[in-house]
Formats: structure tokens, C-alpha cells, sequence
């Protein structure tokens, strides 16, 4: 049982001195350092975006950590706020405005859900705080009126087009396209037709599947009656799962293209390899076997015990790209100042770098530095878009081997 | 911190004009309505639609009211022949295929890619940094003269015989009230004050798509009427500021309790509503400020 003891006048008189001045301290201190970096990771913990969020949240501090132990960026320290957008717009924005307003973060990164992307944009752009995030929509650009939004995820046009450089590659003559019900795997769906027809070939068949549901068995009958040879099946991990496994019992013999976020080794240990030999898992790759992707995976794993998606290496460069830009814009920056500094350090000319460390030291040996990172080479196009590189990985005895590579700047000039 | 709070109260005022709707048609006339987004959505369409096109956003917003209050009436309808759990499958049905419509119609409604540059309320008339505190005022005046009106309505011979449907529809019948009509009319009520509700919201957030149309906003109000109660406007009005009040209260439960991590924080957001909602059920299921008798 707990005692409280009744409290005299002069031991009020002590506590309320020692608390005071124990609030005072750090304040006092304060004045004398700089002020943090502060950063607002908005996460789709929950909803649809579910099994993404956690990732890339762990990602993120690790690579927050990392910056803080080198002691910082420009000597600030990078402090992370975290909030859930549930996955839906409302939500999101009520998240953005407390980070904003509460915790007065510079950046919002980790944004996922291009519903929510646009539906805090407006919010960001007026408060200018930075914005960083993996959606697919092809407004985003088109809404990026203030150069404040950075989109680490190739658009759909550019997505779709090397699935189709892809499959023309393998000699794959009839693609069918599952597409799950939002605007990322619908656009890739359309563009994929588009580029496949437009190289004179012929789809056996686009379904667009509405989620959530128990069984997609008359969805996939209804394109395995048009025989297709491939099918590119533009999903996320659960109704993959229940997709595939339909497929698996239904005896037809056909290849799958999928996205790297959903075709890993989360789905590999769910379905088993057997469902998964041949399937083609695309997902955006530096250009070779990278120092940053092999530093964040080691890291990833030692923390979690689990692998690093395509998302989680995304969420890792937006905190590096931002801390280089802090570095290059100094202690007293502003976030427009930041804001400036990150195409500078992310795009050539300038040496090439793969970690915080290696660019800060660049930075000030005075010379121009370009980020390559764990998740592509981090090259903005004009309106803040990434076009990274594809990796095309097989799924092998349950292993996903890289067969090639594919340049995003190739198939961006087709576009 | 203002415009956070100024967010805040926006989110609340739209959710209660929501369940102001939703109160009429299954507090006072017991007809549960489970497609309580699908008039939001027509609401937001509409008024988007619209506004894109050039026509003035108050004109928008009537045009959204309007239609949603429309589309009422074929649910209405149907009512006449369905009751209790019947009704409220069909209602859901009724969301779900206006979902699926604004997924599908794409020359009109741009599909899954969402309606973006909705043109913002009050935009071009006040700076930027006051825009979301006179929406805020705007919101506050229209739940002000709902609820009035609402508090009038179930006072009125109208509101005596919708209660009266309610307790026991074969009485009132018998008493010579035409049920069919006050139940349809309850519903065009609330589909209109959902219809605003949807309208507001998107000339606020300036993008919809067909995803945030889902059942969970249908069930979000539901629990802020079985947490308030769903027969008295003082149960809607604290209902809605307790469920919102939890979901953005307990983002700071990370800031003063420690040892729980963000994964585990958002599902303990979820789980604090969860358990609110059965405690209530359990001790007070009239809701906090419902009505003591329980009806049968």
C-alpha cells in the first residue's frame, strides 16, 4: 500500500525550488545549443496500409539514430515525432496538423497513401514544412505547387512501363492485369495496357478486384479463361496471399509479375515456395549491389529479426536526404533553406555518396556530393519524383535472386 | 497548437452533423440506417462536382443537400416493408453500390484516382490563415440551427409521431398515423443533414476519393450515438466530442506513458474506443446521456 505523507510548507517551498530549478536547467542549456531538426513520421499503422507503416518507421529511426550518433546534422540533432493516419484522409490530416502545430516538425515524412498525400498537401504547403512520400498517384506531382513534396516511388506510368519492358524481355505474348481497387495499382493497370498496346500487343484480359474479400476465385477464374501466359498482378500482401494460393490449387500453369513490396519474403514464408518458384518480384534498386541497401538491411534485421521492404529503404532515404540537406544548409537553415539543399545533394553533378557520414564529411571538405540510396539513386525529376532503377528478382527455391536490372531513366524517356 | 485544435473541433462539428442525421432516423424513429456514408458520399460528389464546374459553393452545397435528400426516398421506400436488422443490410447494400458507382463511373467521377482542386471554402474571400477558423464558425452555425431545428421537430406533432412509430409501430397505426411517410420523411432528414456533412467536408479537405467513403465512417457514428445516446441531441453532441476526443486524445498517450511503442500505440487507440463502447453497452446501454427507460 501506498503512504502519501501529509506535506509540510517547507518541504512545498523545497520541491517547488528544486523542480523549478531543475526546468530551468535545460532551458538555460538550451539557449546555448542548437535547435533540433524536427521530423513527423506519418504512418499508415493501421488500415490498409497496415503492413508497411511499422517498417518504415523502424527504418527511419535507424537512420535518425545513426545521424544523431555522428552528433547530427550541421550539429542539430534529428529529433522524430510519430503519428498513424489510419489510412484514411481525415485521420491523416489530424495527424499532419498536431505534428505541425504540437510537436513544430520541419518534415513530414513516410506519407504512403496518396489519398492522404493529398489530402495534407495543401496543409503542408501552407505551413511549408517539407513532405516526403512513397505514393503513386500522378496528381502529386502535378500538385506540387511549392516544390515542397518529395515522392521517393517511380509513378505509375514509369512503374507500369517496365513491367511491360519486363514481360516483352521474357517473350511473354499474352499478359492478363489484376489490379487491386485504389489509384496506384488501377493507374499502373491502365498504363500497362497502354504500353503493352502501344508495342503492338494485345491484353488477354484486365481485372479490377475490389479488396477485402474472403476469396477472389471468380476474379482469377474469369482471367484464366482468356489463357494468359503472364499475369501481372498488381496487389499488397494479404489479398496476394489469398490470390495466389487460389491459383496454386487451380492447376493453371502461368508466370506472375508482382510488385517487390508484395512478391518477398514475408509472402514467401506465408504461401510456402512451391506457390511462389518463377514468380518475378520488381522493385526499385540502385544500380548494383549498394552499400546503403546492404547497411540497412544488416541494420534492419539486427533490430527486428525481419527484412527490409522496398518501403522501409524509402522511409531510410528521406531521413538521410534530409539530414544531408540540413548539413549542406547549415546550423541556422529554415526549412525552405532545407528544402532548397535537397535536390543538391541528392542529384549529380557532385561525388557520390551512400551514407550520412560520407556526405557530411564531402560537404564540408567543400565539395558537391550526390546521395545514393538504399532505395534507388535518389534523382528527382522537375516536380519532385524519383525515377529510380528496377530490379527484376525470380523467386528461386524461395530465394529472390536478382536477374537484371532495369534503368527508370530509359523507360522515363518513353514516356 | 490552433490550428490543431481548430482541426479538431472541424472534425467534430462534421461527425456531429452526421450523427444529428442519423440520430433522427434510428434514435427517434428506430430505422437503423448502416449506409449513413453513401448519403455523405452523394453529398461530397455532388457539391465537388459542381464546384469544379464553377457553380458557386453555397449553390454546391444546397445541390448536395438536395440529392442526398433524394436519394432518400427510394431507401424510404423500401423501409416500408423492412425493419430492424433487414434494413439496415439493405442500407449498407445501399452505401456499398454508391461506392462502387464512384469507382466505376470515371468520366464523372475520376474513379480511384479521387476528385483533386475542390474548390476551399471561403477561399478568395479571407486570408489563407483564417480560413480554417471561419470553416470552423461556418460548421458551428449550421450544427447550431440543425440541432435547433431538430430539438423543434422532435417536439412537434411530427417528432410525438415518429417516437410513437418507434415504441410500437402497429400502435401507432392503429392510432390512423400514415407510418410509411413520417418514416420516409426521417429519412430524407437525415440523408440531408449527411448530404451537407459530406458536402463540407470535401470543400475542406479538398480532395475526395472513393476509399474514404467506406462503412467505418457509418460505424464511427453509430458509436458516437451509442456512447452519447442516440435519443436525446445532448447525448449526439457529447457522443460525437467523446469518440473524436478519444481518437486524437490518445496520440498523446505516447507522451506520458512510456514503454509502448508507436506499432503497438495505434492499436491501443482502437482498443481505448473498443472497450469505451462495450462499457457503456454493459453499465449504461441507453448511452451516457440516453434516455433511462429501455425500450423493448
Amino acid at each position: 500500500m501506498v503512504h502519501f505523507r501529509k506535506l509540510s510548507r517547507r518541504d512545498f517551498g523545497l520541491s517547488s525550488l528544486a523542480l523549478a530549478s531543475g526546468a530551468a536547467l535545460p532551458l538555460a542549456a538550451g539557449a546555448q545549443a542548437l535547435q533540433p531538426f524536427r521530423i513527423g513520421s506519418l504512418n499508415s499503422m493501421t488500415g490498409v496500409g497496415g503492413p508497411y507503416g511499422p517498417y518504415m518507421l523502424e527504418a527511419a529511426r535507424i537512420a535518425v539514430d545513426e545521424v544523431n550518433a555522428l552528433g547530427g546534422a550541421a550539429g542539430r540533432q534529428l529529433v522524430m515525432f510519430s503519428e498513424d493516419d489510419q489510412t484514411r484522409t481525415d485521420a491523416g490530416l489530424l495527424a499532419t496538423k498536431k505534428m505541425i502545430e504540437i510537436n513544430k516538425v520541419e518534415a513530414i515524412i513516410s506519407v504512403w497513401s496518396s489519398a492522404v498525400c493529398l489530402a495534407i498537401m495543401p496543409t503542408t504547403d501552407e505551413s511549408n514544412v517539407i513532405m516526403m512520400n512513397t505514393c503513386g498517384s500522378p496528381d502529386i506531382p502535378k500538385e506540387n505547387h511549392k516544390g515542397l513534396s518529395w515522392i521517393y516511388f517511380a509513378s505509375n506510368a514509369v512503374f507500369a512501363r517496365a513491367y511491360a519492358e519486363i514481360a516483352r524481355r521474357r517473350g511473354f505474348k499474352r499478359p492478363a492485369v489484376m489490379a487491386f481497387n485504389n489509384s496506384t495499382f488501377v493507374g499502373q493497370a491502365h498504363n500497362f495496357r497502354d504500353a503493352w498496346e502501344q508495342g503492338g500487343g494485345k491484353l488477354s484480359s484486365l481485372v479490377i478486384y475490389e479488396p477485402n474479400q474472403s476469396s477472389y476465385r471468380t476474379e482469377l477464374n474469369s482471367v484464366l479463361a482468356t489463357k494468359p501466359d503472364v499475369i501481372v498482378l498488381g496487389s499488397y500482401r494479404p489479398d496476394a496471399s489469398i490470390l495466389l494460393k487460389e491459383w496454386y490449387q487451380s492447376g493453371y500453369d502461368c508466370k506472375f509479375i508482382m510488385p517487390g513490396w508484395t512478391a518477398n519474403e514475408g509472402l514467401i514464408k506465408a504461401l510456402g515456395k512451391e506457390v511462389l518458384e518463377g514468380v518475378l518480384s520488381v522493385h526499385h534498386v540502385p544500380k548494383e549491389k549498394h552499400p546503403a541497401f546492404q547497411h540497412l538491411a544488416s541494420e534492419f534485421r539486427r533490430k527486428t529479426g525481419k527484412e527490409a521492404d522496398m518501403y522501409a529503404s524509402q522511409a531510410y532515404d528521406m531521413v538521410i536526404t534530409l539530414a544531408l540537406a540540413v548539413e549542406a544548409a547549415g546550423p541556422s537553415a529554415t526549412t525552405l533553406d532545407v528544402n532548397r539543399k535537397i535536390r543538391e545533394v541528392t542529384t549529380p553533378p557532385g561525388q557520390k555518396v551512400t551514407s550520412f557520414a560520407e556526405g557530411r564529411d564531402a560537404l564540408r571538405a567543400g565539395k558537391k556530393i550526390d546521395y545514393d540510396g538504399a532505395s534507388s539513386d535518389v534523382n528527382f525529376g522537375e516536380r519532385g519524383d524519383a525515377i529510380p532503377d528496377f530490379g527484376v528478382f525470380e523467386i528461386v527455391n524461395g530465394n529472390l535472386e536478382l536477374r537484371e536490372t532495369i534503368l527508370g531513366s530509359s523507360i522515363s524517356q518513353k514516356i | 497548437m490552433e490550428g490543431y485544435v481548430i482541426t479538431i473541433g472541424i472534425t467534430i462539428l462534421i461527425y456531429m452533423l452526421m450523427a444529428g442525421g442519423l440520430a433522427l432516423q434510428y434514435g427517434f424513429t428506430g430505422l437503423s440506417n448502416f449506409g449513413l456514408v453513401g448519403f455523405v458520399a452523394i453529398g461530397a460528389y455532388t457539391s465537388s462536382i459542381l464546384a469544379i464546374k464553377g457553380v458557386p459553393i453555397p449553390l454546391s452545397l444546397i445541390a448536395a443537400t438536395g440529392l442526398a435528400t433524394l436519394c432518400a426516398y427510394p431507401i424510404g421506400i423500401i423501409a416500408l416493408r423492412l425493419g430492424g436488422n433487414y434494413l439496415a443490410i439493405v442500407t449498407l447494400g445501399f452505401s456499398e453500390a454508391v461506392r462502387m458507382t464512384l469507382q466505376t463511373e470515371e468520366w464523372l467521377t475520376r474513379g480511384m484516382h479521387g476528385l483533386t482542386k475542390i474548390p476551399r471554402l471561403f477561399s478568395g474571400w479571407v486570408e489563407p490563415s483564417r480560413i480554417d477558423l471561419c470553416i470552423l464558425l461556418l460548421l458551428l452555425a449550421i450544427n447550431i440551427i440543425a440541432f435547433l431545428a431538430f430539438r423543434k421537430l422532435v417536439k412537434s406533432p411530427f417528432g410525438r409521431a415518429i417516437e410513437a412509430i418507434r415504441d410500437n409501430e402497429t400502435a401507432a397505426r392503429a392510432l390512423g398515423k400514415d407510418t410509411a411517410q413520417f418514416k420516409t420523411r426521417s429519412l430524407m432528414l437525415g440523408a440531408a443533414c449527411a448530404g451537407l456533412a459530406g458536402g463540407l467536408q470535401a470543400h475542406y479537405l479538398t480532395f475526395i476519393s472513393p476509399e474514404q467513403y467506406v462503412p467505418l465512417v457509418t460505424f464511427y457514428v453509430w458509436i458516437a450515438l451509442v456512447l452519447g445516446g442516440a435519443d436525446t441531441m445532448k447525448g449526439v453532441i457529447v457522443g460525437t466530442c467523446i469518440l473524436v476526443g478519444f481518437l486524437e486524445g490518445s496520440r498523446f498517450i505516447g507522451d506520458f506513458v512510456g514503454g509502448i511503442s508507436e506499432v503497438k500505440l495505434a492499436s491501443v487507440r482502437i482498443w481505448m474506443i473498443g472497450m469505451a463502447l462495450i462499457c457503456v453497452v454493459l453499465y449504461r446501454p441507453q448511452g451516457l446521456f440516453g434516455r433511462s427507460i429501455v425500450r423493448n
